[in-house]
């Protein structure tokens, strides 16, 4: 059963991948088109990829989502560690069911309705919109993915580890920064660039919460789109691709490593 | 358990004899004027409808290698962590050193440190990082904690290790890792919860030794946490035996073997044989007691509150019972009965012989002289027989 070649499992992969990359593919060969045209191939270029350098909307647009980005998943994934330990290590408390219940709901929201209430909220509160509400919208999505991931190590962590550093003196904060933080380091990493990715991509909520000045790159794409498609949308959209492949690469092999070396050490302890 | 029959029958008889004391003379429970290092009083703890811990009261003294001994589930380990601070007592107080530390937490108890079933190392820290960790909380000069650390390193022989990581090393090393660490910061009292429950025989008979010349060398009190018996026997200054949170028992190992106070704990210790019956006489220090299968009168030594017609059970050592073809004329006590099994373990052998009633005793004989012609075979009618102050008489 293992490793056995089958024409059908062979045909079903190809075409799985196929549906899912060819459009994808097709964007990024496009983005090195010499024709103005989009659907015409008129040879090899990386003239649109200079073209951006000078296009001063997409750049900011670009700056813009960077920040927010960068802001957005630095704050999702402090809360979101908060509320992971809380939930994993204060044992049972009252309110725990809900609050769990409360932390996990966003992640199945739409986020059309996500976007939408917060907009209600911005609009109730007399918030201006722009820059800062779609960085908290963004804060408040991908937190929950952020709890999700750090949750996930922290259950498999031996709780006398940290009991052990206070009963050596140190107190509950030293404890976390010396010893809790360090071992859970890479999943809180992969928590902030899965965070990162969530908030580079997201279109609906930060329509939502938007406002004049504070433009994001798949607004912009969004909004040049429906003017036509230029091949400078393609070269950003193939920049964008870049990153968040790097993004969940990196996030990814930082999980696999911490998987292999928890087993390692498992093996050599019974060993 | 590896050899239940080895285990349960030969080496507590042996190994409490061989107890090494401390000190000669070391006794410091009995001297009514000396302040207990540790103590317990009134202590319950509660989870929830759950009772782990009931009420136990329990003195400590400086210098001990104190035992808590009892099955999992028997509120051991929830002592022990109150003591270390990591459970809060639902009712009474723990005293260490003359000061209620009741509400305190684990790193504000100075001269308390534990070792930990898990060894619970810091994956992230190399061996000399795990070890000066203590030290580092206390804020002291980096020098000092260099030497204090190469100090612990030393004393555990783990020199050729400083630098690696916890998942580097083995079982035993990460063992002796996690001994270090509570070591280095020269705890007055040392908490040791099942510190040996995951190395195998052979490692864990050397750690004990290891343990005791540690305690002794940097004279800390240790408390242990074990549901190895033949262990606690083995380290112990004194052992407290435990039972669904209650202290069933109190008394150095060789007084818990010899003069356990209850069946629990004789049955726990060891292996025991227990003849039911009822006293019919009670003469001087004597006492003689009715067989309840067959009336026959045991005659053994009496305690303190006994009572006539109380029903008792005698315990019998199996290795104070003496097997033998012919019914002994020096012996006051004897029964008859069959040879169903024989367990032969090269230095004793096991006599497991089945009375007329149904029960079955258990003899010990050393194999002392050559004997490869065995007197005693399988299916042969003996006599057990033992001295009158062989046995022990238990009321509960």
């Amino acid at each position: 059963m293992k490793g056995r070649f089958s024409y059908f499992n062979a045909t079903s992969i190809a075409l799985g991948f196929a549906f899912l990359y060819i459009p994808i593919l097709l964007l990024v060969i496009y983005s090195f088109n010499e024709s103005k045209l989009v659907t015409v191939w008129g040879g090899w270029s990386t003239k649109w990829y200079v073209n951006l350098l000078s296009n001063e909307g997409l750049l900011s647009a670009a700056w813009v989502t960077l920040r927010v980005a960068f802001l957005s998943a630095t704050f999702a994934t402090i809360l979101g560690t908060m509320a992971a330990i809380v939930l994993v290590r204060m044992g049972r408390f009252r309110g725990r069911t809900m609050f769990s219940g409360m932390i996990f709901a966003p992640l199945v929201m739409p986020e059309v309705i996500t976007g939408l209430s917060l907009l209600l909220l911005f609009v109730a509160i007399g918030f201006d919109r722009g820059f800062w509400t779609i960085t908290i919208a963004h804060v408040t999505f991908s937190m929950c993915y952020a709890a999700v991931v750090v949750q996930a190590r922290l259950f498999d962590f031996d709780k006398s580890v940290e009991e052990a550093a206070m009963d050596l003196g140190a107190g509950p904060v030293s404890t976390f920064f010396q010893v809790t933080l360090p071992i859970i380091a890479p999943s809180v990493i992969s928590a902030w660039l899965l965070s990162f990715t969530l908030s580079l991509d997201d279109l609906v909520i930060a329509s939502f919460t938007t406002g004049p000045g504070a433009t994001t790159l798949p607004m912009k794409i969004y909004s040049q789109v429906r003017l036509g498609v230029t091949p400078e949308i393609n070269a950003i959209s193939t920049i964008l691709i870049g990153i968040v492949t790097a993004g969940v690469l990196v996030a990814s092999y930082l999980t696999r490593r911490q998987a292999t070396r928890e087993d390692r050490e498992r093996r050599a302890a019974v060993a | 358990m590896l050899d239940a029959a080895g285990n349960g029958t030969q080496a507590p008889g042996v190994r409490a004899v061989s107890t090494p004391a401390p000190q000669s003379g070391f006794a410091p429970w009995k001297d009514k004027t000396k302040p207990p290092i540790v103590r317990f009083e009134n202590v319950s703890k509660r989870f929830g409808n759950y009772t782990a811990v009931d009420n136990i009261t329990l003195d400590i003294y400086e210098r001990e290698f104190f035992a808590l001994l009892g099955p999992s589930g028997c509120g051991k380990t929830t002592l022990l962590r109150m003591l270390a601070g990591f459970e809060k007592p639902t009712e009474g107080r723990i005293i260490v050193n003359g000061k209620d530390t009741t509400g305190m937490a684990p790193y504000e108890r100075k001269g308390v440190n534990m070792m930990f079933q898990s060894y619970a190392l810091f994956p992230h820290m190399t061996v000399e990082r795990n070890i000066g960790f203590g030290l580092r909380q206390e804020g002291m000069a980096k020098d000092e904690i260099a030497a204090r650390v190469a100090e612990a390193i030393a004393m555990v022989d783990l020199g050729r290790f400083a630098t690696r990581k916890p998942h580097q090393l083995s079982g035993g090393q990460q063992q002796r890792v996690a001994l270090a660490r509570a070591i280095a910061k020269k705890p007055r009292i040392m908490l040791l919860d099942e510190p040996l429950g995951a190395l195998d025989k052979k490692l864990r008979n050397h750690a004990q030794f290891e343990l005791m010349r540690i305690q002794e060398s940097t004279g800390t009190t240790f408390v242990i946490v074990t549901h190895d018996q033949e262990e606690a026997m083995t380290v112990a200054s004194r052992i407290a035996v435990m039972d669904h949170g209650k202290l069933v028992q109190v008394s150095t190992p060789g007084e818990i073997y010899e003069t356990p106070q209850s069946r629990y704990v004789a049955e726990f210790i060891g292996e025991v044989n227990l003849l039911e019956g009822k006293v019919v006489n009670i003469e001087g220090g004597a006492a003689d007691i009715a067989f309840a299968a067959d009336g026959t009168i045991f005659k053994t030594r009496s305690i303190d509150g006994l009572a006539k017609d109380q029903q008792v059970w005698l315990a019998l050592r199996p290795e104070k019972v003496r097997v033998s073809l012919d019914k002994p004329t020096d012996c006051p006590n004897s029964v008859a009965g069959k040879v169903v099994d024989i367990g032969y373990l090269g230095s004793i052998t096991h006599y497991h012989v089945q009375l007329p009633s149904g029960q079955k005793m258990t003899a010990l004989r050393a194999n002392a002289a050559h004997a490869v012609e065995r007197t005693v075979n399988w299916d042969d009618d003996v006599w057990l027989s033992w001295p009158s102050e062989a046995g022990i008489v238990l009321t509960r």
